[in-house]
């Protein structure tokens, strides 16, 4: 492949993914191969190269909402490559994102609960245990935010599950260690 | 006989109970004993000759295999690197302050990237919008007449501010009006429009929202009949006032002449 030709597969492969064109940003392995060709994942991982030195990463998440690392070609048609944050943001950071503590907070305190009860939990427990720290209409209007914005999800019967966006963006194993304070069996 | 019956119904109806609430409620699986719970299956299934015994039997059999999935989830999950007891997390949670929360999360969290764009075919859409918009010296006029008829709500709290009349005034006017909705009236139901409606607009608006303080504090009763959608005015008896009641009758300038065009024709069929 020229370099040319190979500038040009990054190019489309960095706009595929970077430019949000459905409901949710990144884009689909098959999406990839479409636009970029049979050879997308060698372009992925050169892309992977030149993101890093901009303090960015490409995260491929499986169809299950699983962060694995070796997918077959079936499976990567169907899992989802995004953009994300190579490190942690700090306090600041997030702040100037438009990201309170509170809000943070809350986050949190919600995702470490229902990971640690295997994904799920009523929403009023989850409720319940906000509340003993959170005023209960702000814990109410951030719930119904984060479900809005893919982090929790919701069903008929009240349970709250971990959404789309916390299997892309949180490492949920290192969020745990990090509350429970390194104890993992 | 059918006592024992109801037992055995009962019996399975427990299973299924039982089943969903570890189910809803996220509890460990491995706290229903899916064996003995499919013996008890196993004997009772010879009794059920109902087809709604059945149902109920292949409910709980189904039940079962959901608590069957639940533990082998719940086994996997024991097994993987991902274990935490939950009840030291929900003490963690209890024991830490927002700020260490929120330390915590921005360790484990790395924010997507993305950007919102235009497509081609919002670009189009807009455009189509643009050509299609006619210039604002067109629309000025249409503009304008909608914000003079623009409707708003005034109270007589804000008619008193604005001294276009004073309480004392408003308490005449008031009993004036009830004293010609009895003259008129004399005790009957009659047609509110024809009572409400004069020559002028300024003038109808006025008696009908007065005649809404009349019905308001019940010295007035409103009838609508829904098969004719004529709405009558009734005076209230003195020993049958009581608390008004609130009725909603749309009121602006074309109601208006509708109104008063209607009035007209039917006074001059009379005449």
């Amino acid at each position: 492949m020229s370099e040319e030709a190979l500038a040009r597969k990054l190019r489309k492969a960095a706009h595929l993914i970077l430019f949000q064109h459905h409901r949710y940003p990144g884009a689909k392995g098959w999406e990839l191969r479409k636009v970029v060709g049979k050879d997308y994942m060698k372009v992925i991982k050169l892309l992977k190269e030149r993101l890093s030195e901009l303090g960015l990463d490409i995260k491929i998440v499986s169809e299950e909402g699983e962060n694995v690392e070796s997918l077959s070609e079936m499976q990567l048609d169907k899992a989802r490559f995004y953009i994300v944050s190579k490190h942690p943001l700090t306090l600041s950071e997030a702040s100037l994102a438009g990201w309170r503590l509170d809000s943070l907070a809350v986050l949190a305190a919600a995702i470490a609960f229902i990971a640690s009860r295997h994904g799920k939990a009523p929403k009023k427990e989850v409720e319940k245990m906000l509340s003993e720290k959170f005023p209960e209409w702000k814990v109410s209007m951030e719930l119904d935010r984060f479900i809005k914005r893919g982090y929790l999800a919701e069903d008929e019967e009240g349970m709250v599950y971990l959404g789309w966006r916390t299997k892309a963006e949180v490492d949920l194993k290192a969020l745990l260690e990090n509350i429970a304070g390194g104890q993992v069996s | 006989m059918q006592r024992l019956k109801e037992f055995d119904r009962e019996q399975v109806l427990r299973i299924i109970v039982l089943c969903q609430a570890i189910r809803l409620s996220g509890q460990d699986p491995f706290t229903v004993d899916v064996k003995e719970k499919l013996q008890i299956l196993r004997e009772l299934l010879p009794k059920w000759k109902l087809v709604e015994d059945l149902l109920l039997d292949s409910e709980a059999l189904k039940e079962l295999s959901e608590i069957v999935k639940l533990q082998g989830e719940w086994v996997r999950r024991r097994a993987s690197r991902m274990f935490i007891d939950p009840f030291l997390i929900e003490a963690k949670l209890k024991l830490m302050d927002r700020e260490q929360l929120a330390r915590a999360f921005l360790k484990a969290w790395r924010p997507i990237i993305s950007t919102e764009q235009l497509t081609f075919r919002r670009l189009k859409e807009a455009y189509d919008y643009w050509a299609a918009l006619p210039p604002l010296s067109e629309r000025k006029h249409e503009l304008t007449t909608q914000a003079e008829f623009e409707l708003k709500h005034l109270d007589i709290e804000e008619l008193i501010k604005m001294r276009l009349l004073t309480k004392e005034e408003f308490e005449k006017a008031l009993d004036e009006l009830y004293e010609e909705l009895l003259a008129r009236s004399r005790g009957e139901a009659i047609d509110y429009w024809s009572f409400v409606v004069r020559e002028g607009f300024e003038e109808s608006a006025m008696r009908a929202y007065m005649v809404s303080f009349l019905v308001s504090q019940g010295r007035a009763e409103l009838f609508i009949d829904p098969i004719q959608e004529v709405i009558y005015i009734k005076p209230a008896k003195a020993e049958e006032k009581k608390v008004g009641r609130s009725v909603v009758v749309a009121f602006n300038y074309d109601v208006w002449r509708r109104e008063l065009e209607r009035v007209k024709r039917e006074r001059g069929s009379f005449s």
